[in-house]
């Protein structure tokens, strides 16, 4: 091969030097600026495909916060102000294509950290991750293993998040005794379904039947629904579907004539499945994803800057497109750029040590301790509270705050017995 | 239990008539061009971006805004057709080839033209049938149904009854002896093309408000068809029709009984058996296999 190099022009010396510094730069992402350079942030995330609601929504929520940022001078580092500018590759939910997004960041943009959105695109990810230290998010913590430490889970704790709507729902809706549940059958679906179970367990709710597992590439729901709904559950649960599974099912539970209580991770999107069913049959469907026009996020310690201010911003721009991880991958950028900050530097390795500093983080919504041990096998993931979210008379609205650790030091059995049941533990995924 | 079986028996008629409207499509073409036409998909998908266009953007009336898609993509196919498969005609896998561009174009096309999220279409009609609490048939679904019955009626009719109908079969089973009779095999191809496009798009039309309508829609309509397509008889537009009832009771009731993805192996179960025990499938030929 190198010889077809060295007849096409290229001497073997330079084919040599330049692969050395390819790698070495590979080795070192992103570590030295020259003051005033711009700092690259890589987004690797689906921004096209059946999961691009949860990619590209970030990116624009993204691109306010770089706005936001440069406009108030940018980043401080030791050497000075930075700009900071985003790189996006459209992996597509291909775990090859993350992984050729991944060396293409790195080699060619050079970026000083990559965010993702992870899922069955992490494994294509991972050996990129371990072979060049370049420090990496993902909003799926089920994506952490101690194989990886520069990966982060800064912002989501999908799914353990989950058990807090279950906990406010059965708190609240103590009539509801039943439940059933459907999920893809994918890296995001099944640790939620496991994560539900545990929740649903806890809280003395009986699973009526099995949950029922889905191909991706469903596009009919009705036999699904039919299925549900057959033994009459007081709950449905719609796991975390994506959000063109979540409207179809929801379309078919009303057609269908279900009159009980839905809860689901996601409801993005959700003036369109009103729109498809009615408000009355939408009133009280329970979620995990605040608008961040409620005011409930003006509260003291939410660690969001101006979320009222980001929402209307963003729905300026992009009308109707608010959702779940609108605000999330931009939540991350205020963790790095403070630890940035605090570590004057972006090389990945001094902001993971400041970002993790004292075991606490500043969480959008609260501060938070780093965790995960037992069920991820290292502290990469910042949890704390999380909101449970209702539909009220058409509009979304955070019903309460709730403690995932608190949860989690009652119930954690739980988890961790549904999650083995799954082969959804760290040292149980391929 | 009973209302259980009924409430899954409708879901299958639903599903066996979308279905059998776009594997009778692939099957016309492939029929009378000889192509495998990958593209059938993204034309389903084509027809329900009409109506996201018509429809839900421009406040077209349902039905109207449905027989402009149905033309739509039946021109579409009559762009394929002169522009793809009538050049490469001589080319056993280039009309394939072609196809699998033009699909990619399609998708591309509807990235550039609507973005990538999925797009929201109004309900047609939120009526529901409602046989008892538990058996219910939602109207749109039933438009589906009733379009199935009458196009594969109408399309028989034409096929048996008609001059342009026999002129199409003729081509499909030998056409260098229809053309010295002087039927016009370009004319037929036209015809082919036309129909089998405009069913995948009336299929993507009509069923686009109760689907999630998004770029990459047509994958998973595709691979059904194709599924059915084996199981019934490749070029045969009976086995197509029967191998679609089939394939929807079976993946329907699997799914209601058991769960979504083992509904799929049986699926491909389906197929295999169909492949070793008639490898013609169960209405083929074996000149066509």
């Amino acid at each position: 091969m190198i010889s077809k190099f060295v007849g096409s022009g290229l001497s073997r010396r330079t084919f040599l030097k330049s692969s050395a510094v390819t790698a070495l730069s590979a080795g070192l992402p992103g570590s030295v600026f020259a003051a005033g350079d711009t700092i690259k942030i890589g987004f690797l995330a689906p921004l096209t495909g059946a999961v691009a609601a949860w990619g590209k929504p970030g990116l624009d929520g993204c691109e306010i916060w770089a706005e936001r940022v440069n406009a108030a001078g940018g980043i401080k580092l030791a050497d000075g102000m930075h700009k900071v500018e985003f790189v996006s590759y459209d992996n597509e939910y291909d775990p090859a294509k993350a992984r050729t997004g991944a060396t293409k960041l790195i080699r060619e943009d050079g970026v000083s950290f990559i965010m993702m959105l992870g899922g069955d695109t992490w494994p294509g990810v991972q050996p990129v991750a371990d072979k060049t230290g370049m420090l990496f998010s993902t909003l799926l913590p089920s994506d952490l293993s101690p194989d990886t430490n520069t990966l982060i889970a800064p912002a989501e704790v999908h799914p353990i998040y989950n058990v807090t709507g279950v906990e406010w729902l059965a708190e609240n809706r103590p009539e509801l005794k039943t439940a059933v549940m459907c999920a893809q059958d994918d890296a995001l679906g099944l640790p939620s379904v496991a994560t539900y179970l545990a929740a649903f367990e806890a809280a003395g709710i009986e699973m009526l039947d099995e949950p029922l597992l889905f191909d991706p590439a469903t596009t009919d729901f009705a036999p699904v629904v039919t299925r549900l709904i057959s033994k009459n559950p007081d709950i449905v649960c719609l796991d975390t579907c994506y959000s063109d599974y979540v409207h179809p099912i929801a379309e078919q539970l009303f057609q269908q004539g279900f009159k009980g209580q839905i809860i689901s991770c996601t409801a993005d999107f959700y003036d369109q499945m009103i729109a498809k069913t009615s408000e009355e049959f939408m009133e009280g469907f329970i979620f995990q994803f605040p608008d961040f026009d409620d005011p409930a996020l003006n509260a003291d310690n939410i660690n969001f800057s101006d979320p009222n201010g980001f929402y209307a911003e963003f729905n300026k721009r992009h009308p109707g497109q608010w959702g779940a991880v609108s605000w999330e991958y931009a939540s991350i950028m205020d963790l790095w750029k403070a630890a940035a900050e605090k570590a004057g530097s972006a090389d990945p390795d001094a902001v993971t040590a400041a970002m993790k500093d004292g075991g606490k983080g500043a969480h959008a919504f609260g501060d938070a301790d780093w965790w995960g041990t037992e069920l991820f096998g290292i502290d990469n993931a910042l949890v704390g509270d999380w909101p449970v979210v209702a539909i009220e008379g058409g509009k979304a609205r955070i019903k309460d705050f709730r403690s995932i650790p608190d949860w989690y030091a009652k119930h954690g059995d739980l988890l961790i017995k549904h999650m083995k049941a799954y082969d959804q533990m760290w040292d149980q995924r391929s | 239990m009973l209302e259980l079986l009924a409430q899954t028996g409708l879901n299958a008629v639903y599903a066996a008539s979308y279905i059998s409207l776009v594997a009778v499509g692939l099957v016309l073409i492939f029929g009378v061009m000889g192509v495998v036409n990958f593209a059938h998909g993204e034309l389903f998908m084509a027809g329900a971006y009409a109506i996201v266009a018509l429809y839900a953007d421009m406040h077209v009336p349902f039905f109207v805004a449905v027989a402009i898609g149905l033309v739509f993509v039946g021109c579409l196919g009559l762009l394929m057709e002169k522009a793809l498969f009538r050049p490469l005609k001589d080319n056993p896998l280039g009309g394939l080839v072609a196809s699998i561009g033009f699909l990619m174009i399609l998708q591309a096309l509807a990235v550039m033209g609507f973005g990538v999220r999925m797009e929201h279409i109004p309900p047609v009609t939120q009526e529901v049938i409602a046989f008892s609490d538990k058996v219910r048939l939602p109207v749109a679904r039933l438009y589906v149904i009733v379009a199935a019955l009458v196009l594969l009626s109408a399309l028989w009719y034409f096929l048996k009854k008609t001059k342009f109908g026999w002129a199409l079969r003729a081509s499909a089973q030998d056409p260098e002896a229809a053309a010295l009779q002087g039927i016009s095999i370009t004319q037929t191809a036209k015809i082919a093309m036309f129909i089998g496009a405009g069913l995948a798009g009336i299929a993507g039309a009509l069923t686009a408000p109760l689907v999630s309508v998004n770029p990459h829609m047509g994958h998973s309509v595709i691979v059904t068809a194709f599924i059915v397509i084996i199981v019934g008889g490749v070029g045969s537009l009976e086995g197509a029709i029967v191998a679609s009832v089939a394939y929807a009771i079976v993946h329907t009731f699997v799914t209601t009984f058991y769960d979504g993805v083992l509904a799929d192996i049986v699926g491909l179960c389906l197929m295999l058996i169909v492949l070793i025990v008639k490898p013609t499938g169960l209405f083929g030929s074996a000149d066509r296999a």
